[in-house]
């Protein structure tokens, strides 16, 4: 009965006539733009730089340009722009136009209200090295967040790490473009048998085998160009040894990350390019006790058609000088080589990466290639290769994934949640 | 004890204060609404009630639409029972480049023809709206006391239901139920005291009732 009205309502829209009573008078009007705009930004989604709205919702937004003001449809588009930014609400205002006649929509996105927001970062069965998982614990004051978190790595480093973590956040640190983040790390480590034995092996190539990590990590963000943003810091890690007598060594370095990020869709395909580039320079200015520069360039291409889309990711690395273990390259994980253990490759990583992946999916099935090398200089790379196959829903990961290599074949089965 | 009953009780100096304020709000409530008959129908005019003004005029103003409800009841002298309700259906939207008002009166019941007059002032937009708002008189006693009373507020989807039967777009429609949290603001209720021969007579109307 609660509803009987509506469908009263939908029966009779069926006979219908085409009289048409123009209860809104600004119909009348030509939509000449329409914005978008939340706390401390604005877009106006005719300009092609704007990479804030997904291609979809962009479209249909673009399509109201040039047409008589519809009402009707705006609140379904205010619906659309609430789900894509997950905002409390979204209103929309009708102003006047540039020129006479003509209109100007503009769409305010709320922020989501304020709250503990809690968050599982990482959740992963390996069938190779376990359990991962990290969480944290969120709650954001206006444009301020602050997160404390939980985790359990056995998976991206040669190391497992156990510990806690704490981060302030500020986006909007007087202006949009500009960003602050502090964080601090504190973490136990467990050592896996064979990079016990490699350091032995190879000492002074790398750090001890440390009890304790923590790090220190004040950032600042600086958006340099709509899709270019900086990230400039400071990293002081401290390495607490036990062997031979208990000690400790510092390796603070600067870091510096260029970002970019476009976003081109035309009618059918929509396409991603990120690229990066962090360089992380530990000297003795700093009264860090490793000194060593780092390179890290990445790619990663994605353009997506309907249900199928195709990824391309190729990194490369480069460590020159001694550094920590931590700051390594490792591969053979769940982020390059899959199916590798990462153990055979490398138990203490190297000082070279080169690694591509290219992956296929349609709608939640996925397929991949991974190649790649992790090495130290002076010593061949040998490369190596993996395949899989999976499935992946949002953040939920199920994927096989087989080394490529001659003799027997071990699958690895992984599991779980990856951002 | 004795002393806390007197100060509970109230004086005879606040009953009469409270008597003559009564009669006071009622002439204040009268003032604010007149009525007019022109022999079949009543009239109402309610000048000192602005409704296009607060939020709804800021919805107005952003583009949106706005729908009111106005109801005009007719009571028995002792306001014990409604003898006669009549509710009228309003929607009104502002033109933003000629800054005036368009109405679109949609009957009191579904189904009625809606009506739509376009480039009023916010005085006039008002005015039309109440001078579409009429109660017929037929079968009411000329020589007994009513009390006539007028509400009006926003309206809301469920006010709104059926109205494609009249030919509204499905457009306006979906503009207009879309808005379901959309706060209800409430004016009035005005009342006065009425006797159908007491009332002034509209100009160029003949009477039917007597």
């Amino acid at each position: 009965m609660k509803y009987s009205w509506l469908c009263l309502l939908v029966g009779s829209l069926l006979f219908a006539g085409t009289q048409d009573s123009d209860l809104n008078v600004n119909r009348r009007y030509t939509v000449d733009t329409v914005i978008v705009a939340g706390k401390g930004w604005k877009t106006n989604v005719a300009d092609q730089q704007s990479d804030r709205l997904s291609s979809g919702l962009r479209k249909d937004l673009l399509a109201l340009i040039g047409q008589k003001l519809n009402p009707g449809i705006l609140d379904g588009l205010a619906t659309r722009l609430k789900k894509e930014f997950s905002a409390s609400e979204v209103s929309h205002h009708v102003l006047r136009g540039d020129t006479p006649e003509h209109v100007r929509v503009e769409f305010e996105v709320r922020p989501p209200h304020y709250g503990v927001d809690a968050t599982v970062t990482k959740f992963l069965y390996d069938s190779k090295q376990g359990w991962s998982g990290a969480g944290s614990v969120g709650f954001s004051v206006q444009q301020n967040t602050f997160a404390f978190g939980l985790a359990s790595d056995g998976d991206t480093l040669n190391e497992r790490f156990a510990g806690i973590s704490a981060r302030y956040e500020n986006k909007h640190l007087g202006s949009d473009r500009v960003g602050l983040r502090f964080q601090f790390e504190s973490y136990h480590e467990q050592w896996n048998q064979s990079t016990l034995d490699a350091l032995a092996a190879r000492p002074n190539q790398t750090s001890d085998a440390y009890r304790t990590r923590q790090n220190f990590e004040p950032t600042a963000t600086i958006s340099l160009a709509k899709p270019l943003t900086l990230e400039i810091g400071v990293g002081f890690q401290r390495l607490q040894n036990q062997f031979p007598a208990a000690h400790t060594e510092a390796a603070n370095a600067l870091i510096s990350t260029l970002r970019y990020h476009r976003r081109l869709a035309d009618s059918e395909y929509q396409q991603d390019v990120d690229a990066g580039y962090t360089l992380r320079a530990a000297t003795r200015l700093l009264d860090s006790d490793f000194v060593y520069t780092s390179h890290v360039v990445g790619l990663h291409y994605r353009v997506a058609h309907g249900k199928h889309q195709l990824m391309e990711h190729v990194e490369a690395g480069s460590v020159n000088g001694r550094a920590p273990l931590a700051d390594r390259f490792v591969a053979g994980n769940s982020y390059y080589l899959r199916g590798w253990n990462k153990y055979d490759i490398d138990p203490i990583g190297g000082n070279r990466l080169v690694h591509n992946t290219v992956e296929y999916r349609y709608g939640p099935f996925q397929a991949f290639y991974d190649a790649g090398a992790v090495w130290d200089s002076g010593q061949p790379a040998t490369p190596r290769h993996s395949v899989g196959v999976g499935f992946k829903e949002s953040i939920f990961s199920l994927a096989v994934a087989f080394p490529v290599k001659s003799g027997h074949v071990e699958p690895v089965v992984m599991i779980g949640m990856i951002y | 004890m004795k002393t806390r009953s007197r100060e509970t009780k109230i004086s005879r100096r606040s009953w009469l204060l409270a008597g003559l304020t009564v009669p006071l709000f009622s002439a204040r409530a009268a003032d604010s609404m007149k009525v007019m008959y022109d022999g079949d129908n009543l009239h109402v005019a309610a000048p000192t009630l602005h409704f296009l003004t607060g939020k709804p005029l800021e919805r107005l103003k952003y583009g949106d639409v706005v729908a009111y409800v106005a109801q005009l009841e007719l009571l028995n002298e002792s306001r014990t029972a409604v003898v006669r309700p009549q509710k009228g259906r309003f929607v009104v939207s502002y033109a933003l480049w000629e800054e005036t008002f368009s109405v679109t009166h949609l009957g009191s019941t579904p189904g009625g023809t809606p009506r739509t007059a376009e480039g009023l002032t916010t005085v006039a937009a008002e005015t039309w709206c109440f001078n579409n708002l009429t109660m017929s008189t037929l079968g009411l006693a000329p020589n007994l006391y009513y009390w006539l009373r007028l509400e009006l507020r926003t309206g809301t989807a469920r006010d709104f239901a059926e109205e494609t039967k009249i030919g509204i777009s499905i457009h306006d429609l979906i503009d207009l139920l879309g808005r379901k949290n959309t706060e209800v603001t409430h004016w009035g209720p005005l009342e006065t005291r009425v006797r159908l021969a007491d009332l002034p007579r509209m100009a160029g109307r003949g009477s039917r009732n007597g």
